[in-house]
């Protein structure tokens, strides 16, 4: 798992320009590595969506790098690497109400990507590959030639996840994929998602607001806030010993189906006043293995100190 | 906990007309509500949650009707009920609307006016139903803002619902509804919109609140995680009856109706890392359709041949615990509950 697919060298990402400019990422870097999930978790408007779209390159980038197999791919970049990352690189959205095109048939929505990535393919193929993808996400295959409202929040999530796979993508970003639906239908989709993951080594870039499904699904986890990222570790080792009172807050409020634990539950709040970064600007460090927070000095040996006790 | 009914409903049952066909929106629900409790609903999309509580509140669509039993509110302790189910012009409801009964709804974004200043906003029900004007009313707005936990209210007062956050403006919904000074307060989904943490703080908002106001609270979720808290009753829906009901404890330690089981198990604060998680299989059914017998049979592997047949009465486990299956039917073969289940009876997470 050791060969890094993408990494991210101090991403800034800006919205508007000049002194309306707004700098929704500041210095964001991580490192995914082939075949694994990693998570972004964080609140609203903390730039995870952001930092997925910088990926995908919807949205230009104002400063650091954005390596894909070790090419940069952000800024200009060739044509023909524009159409090896379309292809490899794809994205699985939030609501499956908005991100379906209401007045195609789920084959035409499903198989337009291969018109662009695959054109030497005919409309027969085509058709083939439309039905294996919807086979493959646990959709009949006779659903091709219907319309997207005829379908349940479900099923049309997994049209969406069936668009992204039927380019066969090495790399996919799913955001927030399962918030928009129902208890007992989420499972049924993080289920599928980890099993196309285990036929075909997908890498997930797995964006999600809540540490809970980030513990089950990732392996590891970088916690944003205001385009910072904070902490980054292992999923279990993240949520064992957090170090940042920014994570612990965050894995205090996830509510837990147990009520003795929960009436017992002290609630963290996050104040960012706490950190006094006048004199010692923070650094990101590594202060368990494998373990890195955005701390300084006197905050490292302080955090390391209470840590365990979460 | 007394035992002493707020709110009684018998025999409900709802449906909502559709283009010439007719959907069973609530089937044959009965309900006793308890003063100055919190009841939990927990169910999927579909599952008659909002409905049924809406129907309190003479909130159904156009389309939808009560087409049998009965809703009883009981103002003050053993007085003489008022029939909701009976009560037909919007004149006989403004009597209960947001006086007895109020509501906060799951979208903040698109329950508060944005024409309108927060501070005219809460006034207006001040007004309206505490007959406060000037600066009584003013006075009174400002104490239900620091209430609800906004800080600086004189500023807050002046300001209009796009400048506040999701969690700000949820706060003042909450602050809405308790300035009609409700005896019931029915909340839909009130954290769905809204970050994990900010839901943590608007949760316990709701619990100050009802220790200051003596609020009866209805919370309707998807969540079970989220009313492990908060709840002193849950009760769980399912195609528009109620399946299991009980203490939080023995909903959650001792729950019994397969799709307790179901809805605890796939969870993913229960999933093993590796492994899949427990997901229910299929959708949940047709409400158009006549339904036969257990409606979650098609989606439960182990449902027994009568699940399909007849339709399974109550049995009650303890005092305060029923839930609708043949599994407690004293002739059933004995099923064991999934291992996650019994994992949370055990040594809790």
């Amino acid at each position: 798992m050791a060969e890094p697919l993408l990494e991210v060298k101090n991403l800034q990402v800006a919205y508007g320009s000049g002194r309306k400019a707004y700098s929704a990422v500041q210095n964001a870097s991580f490192t995914i590595y082939k075949g694994e999930t990693f998570g972004l978790v964080g609140e609203s408007g903390s730039g995870k969506t952001t930092i997925g779209r910088a990926i995908l390159r919807i949205l230009p980038t104002t400063g650091g790098e954005i390596l894909y197999k070790g090419q940069r791919i952000n800024g200009k970049i060739s044509r023909a690497l524009d159409k090896q990352l379309t292809r490899e690189i794809q994205m699985i959205f939030q609501d499956p109400q908005s991100s379906l095109n209401e007045r195609a048939k789920v084959s035409y929505i499903v198989g337009e990507g291969l018109q662009n990535v695959r054109p030497e393919l005919t409309a027969a193929q085509r058709e083939e590959k439309v039905r294996q993808a919807l086979l493959d996400v646990g959709l009949l295959p006779e659903f091709a030639s219907r319309f997207p409202h005829e379908f349940s929040g479900g099923q049309r999530q997994r049209i969406g996840i069936a668009r992204a796979l039927i380019v066969e993508p090495e790399f996919i970003v799913a955001d927030e994929p399962i918030s928009a639906l129902d208890m007992s239908i989420r499972a049924q989709v993080l289920n599928l998602l980890r099993q196309l993951q285990k036929q075909r080594g997908i890498t997930y870039l797995f964006i999600a607001h809540d540490l809970s499904v980030m513990r089950y699904i990732s392996d590891r986890i970088a916690v944003i806030r205001k385009g910072n990222i904070l902490e980054l570790a292992d999923a279990e080792e993240l949520v064992t010993h957090p170090l940042h009172p920014y994570t612990r807050s965050l894995l205090s409020a996830i509510p837990m189906p147990d009520p003795r634990r929960e009436r017992e539950k002290q609630l963290l709040v996050y104040d960012p006043a706490m950190h006094d970064y006048t004199a010692a600007p923070p650094a990101w460090r590594q202060l368990r293995p494998q373990h890195w927070v955005l701390c300084n000095d006197a905050e490292a040996a302080q955090w390391l100190a209470g840590s365990g006790t979460n | 906990m007394t035992q002493d009914p707020i709110l009684s409903v018998r025999g409900l049952q709802i449906r909502f007309g559709l283009r010439g066909r007719t959907l069973h929106a609530i089937r044959d629900i009965d309900l006793d509500l308890y003063r100055g409790e919190v009841l939990a609903l927990v169910g999927e999309s579909g599952s008659g949650k909002s409905v049924f509580t809406k129907s309190f509140m003479g909130l159904l669509d156009a389309n939808g009707s009560i087409t049998g039993g009965s809703i009883d509110y009981y103002p003050t302790p053993g007085c003489v009920p008022l029939h909701l189910a009976a009560l037909k012009t919007e004149k006989e409801w403004l009597a209960v609307r947001g006086r007895e009964i109020a509501m906060v709804m799951q979208d903040p974004m698109t329950s508060l006016n944005p024409l309108k200043t927060i501070g005219e906003q809460i006034t207006e029900a001040v007004t309206l139903h505490q007959g406060l004007k000037g600066a009584a009313a003013r006075e009174k707005t400002l104490e239900y803002l620091r209430d609800v936990g906004i800080p600086d209210p004189a500023l807050r007062y002046k300001q209009y619902p796009h400048e506040f956050s999701g969690g700000m403006r949820q706060r003042v919904v909450i602050a809405i509804a308790l300035a009609c000074n409700p005896k019931i307060l029915l909340c839909d989904e009130p954290t769905t919109a809204l970050d994990v943490t900010i839901q943590a703080q608007i949760l316990q908002l709701l619990r100050q609140m009802r220790a200051k106001y003596h609020l009866t609270i209805v919370l309707i979720t998807h969540d079970l995680g989220v009313v492990a808290n908060l709840a002193d009753r849950v009760a769980v829906m399912y195609a528009g009856d109620i399946v299991e009901i009980g203490t939080a404890d023995e909903i959650y330690y001792d729950p019994r109706h397969p799709y307790t089981w179901a809805l605890l198990s796939s969870m993913p604060q229960m999933g093993v890392k590796g492994e899949d998680l427990f997901s229910i299989p299929g959708t949940p059914p047709n409400l158009f359709a006549e339904i036969r017998g257990d409606a979650f049979a098609p989606r439960n592997p182990q449902a027994l041949k009568i699940d399909f047949v007849k339709r399974p009465p109550y049995f009650a486990v303890s005092p305060t615990h029923k839930a609708r299956t043949w599994l407690l039917d004293p002739r059933a073969p004995r099923i064991e509950p999934p291992a996650a289940v019994k994992k949370l009876q055990k040594e809790g997470l």
